[in-house]
């Protein structure tokens, strides 16, 4: 379809109906290909460069964006550039820094006092009594490998029957992942992982976390979200949700007998996982909506809770990006879309499993295709100014209409002038806190 | 006068009274009467005060109401016989060609259509039940029955007698029909709540209320409708559901205004119906496995649901229950012996006992349920009060003012009257305009809405107890999309541009369509 062909489908079908912006000349560079990227920047009419040619914007892997910001490289941005990354993204999508930084930043608030870090025993659905953080209890117990291996028996000792995971910290999609229920296991793993037949695994550091083994089923399988969070800026925070995520369901029923517990069809909901199982279906790619998630818990269980649990699902996005805050390098050229992958209990608690630096920009089906695209123009909406050029000295608040499907999460700096707007000289509750 | 009246009132009593002694629940009912009756709250000196009042706070007095409510409904007043003689002819043929497909289908597979199924089978069936998407059958040669497109094909050649047949109309109109549909005007004093602009759930919910003391509609139509829900008078709730229910409270209210709720009775009819599922194996089970497949487990709003599905389906052939409410709508189903058993007056059975054979997306009437039930005896009891009351009337033919041929010509006369210039249009390209909306009207919109939006669809089906929002729908769809229709002249770019409806609201396109220019 040519470019003029597009449009007349575009406006015929009703479905994805941005308007044409106006020409201007932004060069865009990007390592990834993708036609959710690329069908984006060409409707907006910029012009592709190379890497060493004069960028506006760049959509960056984050090897590359490491690289720019190297010391090394040298390269010093300009006004009228942005990329994708944050250099330093890894303080929250590696899954051993994930933990460290929330852990910490829960015992900086214990210190201040601060109510938020209140703590609270709690019943385990397993029957035993632990005290958890109260408000934000929301990662399942991790403990790094081998680093913190002494913690995790004690931990282990405490509730022998549980079911863990472990999983490697610097790879992603399901690979390397495995579940263990007797410390032997996990013995038997360590004393094979040094053996000189495995090198590359014995240098590796892997975190191992309580399994969520109660999660909440919809017709029988398990499921985990997919969530995508754009921040702009991290001091202050400046954070928005896409109202359009997704649900990521196994093909097979749900089971925790042991015989299953290595089968990975199972227990891990990853497409690339999924894809290669005999059950998978290429029309809906084993994705529902979070929106028809919504439905069907208000139909089933209730309005009260289906508002809590996304209430609490906001909440813990907000605080596992304020447990970072402050160790992120706050550059104003970056911004980032993150990918939350959260699990809900039966309880309907969400738990974060992790946080995805780069989500997965593949379309597997129509669907996934118009959303993927969706999220791409909404993301260059509010990250450039209303006359779409890139420019650092903007605001950085963009316009209710910019927003599209990002609902705002946070914007510290606009509670700030709330608060100082509202009830100048009186302290007062951050909304959000 | 009044004597006349207040007779013909104790007639309609004496009758209603009879009637109940013959339904289900009268025992259970009458029990609960005496046990009230010898309660110290019935005084011997005021009987008829004290026990109206007894009856007023058990419940019992609503519950007698519903259940008159509910048997009313279900007396048809169109007990004759069709009088079209052609469109009885024509089902009654339509019906033998569904029958010799059947059969046909069974002699080219060397199957039979009911047969004993093997004890090892059936201890497999048992133990996947609720896995049944992994249960392995090879259903490569099976195909659906028929699709809409045949059934329409079929509706196409009911020419009837055209007395008023003018030269320059073309063929196809179901126009040539006599039969009485409404006028735009007329559906609008039947919906008369969305015509004079009333607040409807779906058009905005954060709008805000005009009722003080609440917030928004949204939390306004909450509050009202829990209270509804408490009282539990189905009139009340079908006046209720006229301005769209919220979907937390959507399951419990269309429960109560079906009268499907669900007690130790039904529950354990659901199970025999399950037991004959496992017993008996009947060629029709692959076509519902096969439909469910086709539609649901492909489907992105619905896969999740496919094990739900399959066993709500199977049960539903097996249930004689639906054949006999429907007696006389639903023509004459097939007998057949069941191989293997000895031969007695058991090893025939109606093929299948519900009467219904599905067609390909049938199984689309069950689907959004899913998103209101967890509990397969819940979904498939007011699934199937749904389609008993409505969903069979999109799939047989029938003179009946809510039935498909009625919807049919409904959609052609206001699309006529009120989109002249797309009627031409369509004439002018010599496309069918019900063509393009045929498999939504049959489908009563499932699978071409998302839930969501069609949930809010089916509210006001309950809420106004007719079918006649299905063609007011698809004209509005049609009118919105206009534009694009006149730059194309083919069928497939016709359906192309109807193929997607996940953005259309549906509440606003209709309320819209009702409101006076």
């Amino acid at each position: 379809m040519n470019h003029e062909a597009k449009k007349i489908a575009n406006t015929m079908y009703g479905r994805v109906n941005a308007p044409t912006v106006e020409r201007c000349r932004v060069n865009f560079c990007t390592d990834l290909e993708k036609s959710v990227l690329m069908s984006n920047f060409e409707r907006r009419g910029w012009n592709q460069v190379g890497p060493d040619e004069e960028w506006n914007f760049y959509w960056a892997s984050t090897q590359t964006c490491r690289n720019l910001f190297s010391v090394e490289s040298g390269y010093r941005m300009n006004d009228n550039q942005m990329i994708n990354h944050f250099p330093n993204h890894y303080e929250l999508s590696r899954k051993d820094l994930l933990v460290k930084n929330i852990k910490r930043y829960r015992k900086e608030l214990e210190r201040e006092g601060n109510p938020l870090a209140e703590k609270t025993e709690v019943i385990l659905h397993g029957g035993q009594v632990v005290t958890r953080y109260a408000h934000l209890d929301f990662i399942p117990v991790t403990f790094v490998l081998p680093a913190d291996y002494n913690m995790f028996v004690e931990e282990y000792r405490k509730s022998p029957q549980s079911t863990w995971i472990m999983k490697p910290c610097g790879k992603s999609q399901g690979t390397g992942i495995f579940l263990i229920n007797k410390l032997s296991k996990l013995k038997k793993w360590s004393r094979e992982a040094k053996t000189p037949f495995h090198p590359q695994l014995s240098k590796e550091s892997y975190v191992i976390s309580r399994y969520i083994d109660n999660p909440l089923l919809i017709g029988g399988k398990k499921f985990d979200l997919r969530l995508y969070v754009l921040v702009t800026s991290f001091r202050p925070l400046k954070a928005y949700l896409f109202q359009l995520g997704f649900c990521r369901f196994c093909t097979v029923k749900y089971d925790t007998s042991m015989t299953e517990l290595d089968n990975m069809y199972v227990h891990l909901t990853n497409v690339s996982v999924q894809k290669h199982g005999g059950d998978y279906n290429s029309i809906h790619g084993g994705k529902m909506t979070v929106q028809n998630l919504r439905l069907y818990l208000e139909g089933t269980r209730g309005r009260a809770v289906t508002e809590k649990l996304f209430a609490a699902m906001q909440w813990l996005i907000v605080h596992s990006l304020k447990a970072v805050s402050s160790v992120m390098a706050n550059d104003r050229h970056c911004f980032e879309c993150y990918g939350y992958d959260i699990i809900i209990d039966n309880q309907l608690k969400p738990w974060l499993v992790e946080v995805n630096a780069s989500p997965s920009l593949t379309s597997t089906t129509v669907n996934d295709r118009i959303l993927k695209y969706k999220l791409i123009d909404n993301i260059l909406s509010v990250v450039l100014p209303s006359d779409g050029v890139p420019d650092v000295r903007w605001n950085k608040l963009p316009t209710a209409d910019a927003l599209g499907n990002f609902d705002l999460l946070i914007d510290e700096e606009l509670l700030e002038k709330d608060e100082a707007t509202n009830n100048p000289g009186r302290s007062n509750k951050n909304k959000t806190r | 006068m009044e004597s006349i009246k207040e007779e013909a009132i104790h007639q309609t009593a004496l009758k209603l009274a009879e009637e109940i002694k013959n339904l289900s629940i009268y025992k259970s009912f009458y029990n609960d009467v005496q046990k009230l009756v010898a309660s110290p709250n019935v005084k011997k000196e005021d009987f008829k005060q004290t026990l109206q009042q007894a009856m007023k706070e058990k419940g019992l007095d609503t519950k007698l109401r519903n259940t008159v409510f509910h048997w009313v409904r279900t007396q048809s007043k169109q007990n004759k016989l069709d009088p079209l003689t052609s469109l009885s002819k024509a089902s009654a043929q339509w019906e033998k060609r569904i029958h010799k497909s059947l059969n046909s289908m069974c002699s080219d597979l060397e199957t039979s259509l009911a047969k004993l199924r093997p004890q090892s089978e059936q201890d497999d069936l048992s133990e996947k039940w609720h896995e049944l998407s992994t249960y392995n059958l090879d259903l490569t040669k099976y195909r659906p029955v028929y699709a809409p497109k045949d059934f329409l094909e079929v509706l196409l050649t009911l020419s009837g007698y055209v007395p008023f047949t003018r030269e320059d109309e073309p063929k196809w109109e179901f126009a040539h029909l006599p039969l009485q549909v409404k006028t735009l005007d007329q559906l609008r004093n039947v919906y008369v709540e969305w015509s004079n602009g009333e607040a409807l759930l779906g058009v905005n919910a954060y709008m805000p209320s005009t009722v003080p003391g609440f917030s928004t509609l949204e939390a306004e139509r909450i509050s009202l409708g829990e209270r509804v829900a408490v009282l539990g008078y189905a009139p009340v709730i079908q006046e209720y559901l006229k301005k769209g229910s919220p979907q937390c409270l959507r399951a419990r209210l269309w429960m109560q205004v079906l009268g499907s709720e669900i007690k130790s009775q039904q529950t354990s009819y659901f199970n025999q119906l399950k037991k004959s599922v496992l017993e008996v194996d009947l060629m029709i089970d692959k076509l519902i496995f096969k439909d469910v497949q086709l539609t649901a487990s492909n489907d992105d709003q619905y896969f999740v649901f496919e094990d739900l599905l399959y066993q709500v389906m199977l049960c539903f052939s097996r249930d004689c229950e639906i054949m006999q409410h429907l007696k006389g709508s639903i023509g004459n189903p097939l007998n057949v012996t069941i191989k293997g058993k000895q031969t007695s007056a058991e090893s025939v059975t109606v093929f299948p006992p519900s009467g219904i054979i599905p067609f390909h997306g049938f199984t689309m009437y069950a689907t959004p349920f899913c998103y209101l039930y967890d509990d397969p005896v819940q979904l498939y009891y007011t699934f199937r009060a749904f389609y008993i009351r409505y969903w069979h009337r999109l799939h047989y033919i029938s003179t009946h003012p809510q039935g498909i041929v009625s919807l049919c010509l409904l959609y052609e006369r206001l699309l006529e009257a009120n989109e002249p210039l797309l009627w031409i249009h369509f004439r002018n390209i010599n496309i069918n305009p019900v063509r393009v909306v045929f498999k939504w009207l049959m489908r009563a919109f499932s699978g071409h809405l998302p839930p969501d939006q069609l949930l809010l669809l089916w509210d006001a089906i309950l809420g106004y107890d007719c079918l006649e929002i299905l063609p007011l729908l698809a004209l509005a769809i049609l009118s919105f999309r206009k534009e694009n229709i006149f730059q194309v002249n083919t069928l497939q770019n016709v359906d192309a541009i109807l193929a997607d409806l996940s953005t259309i609201s549906v509440i606003p396109l209709l309320q819209l369509a009702l409101m006076k220019p």
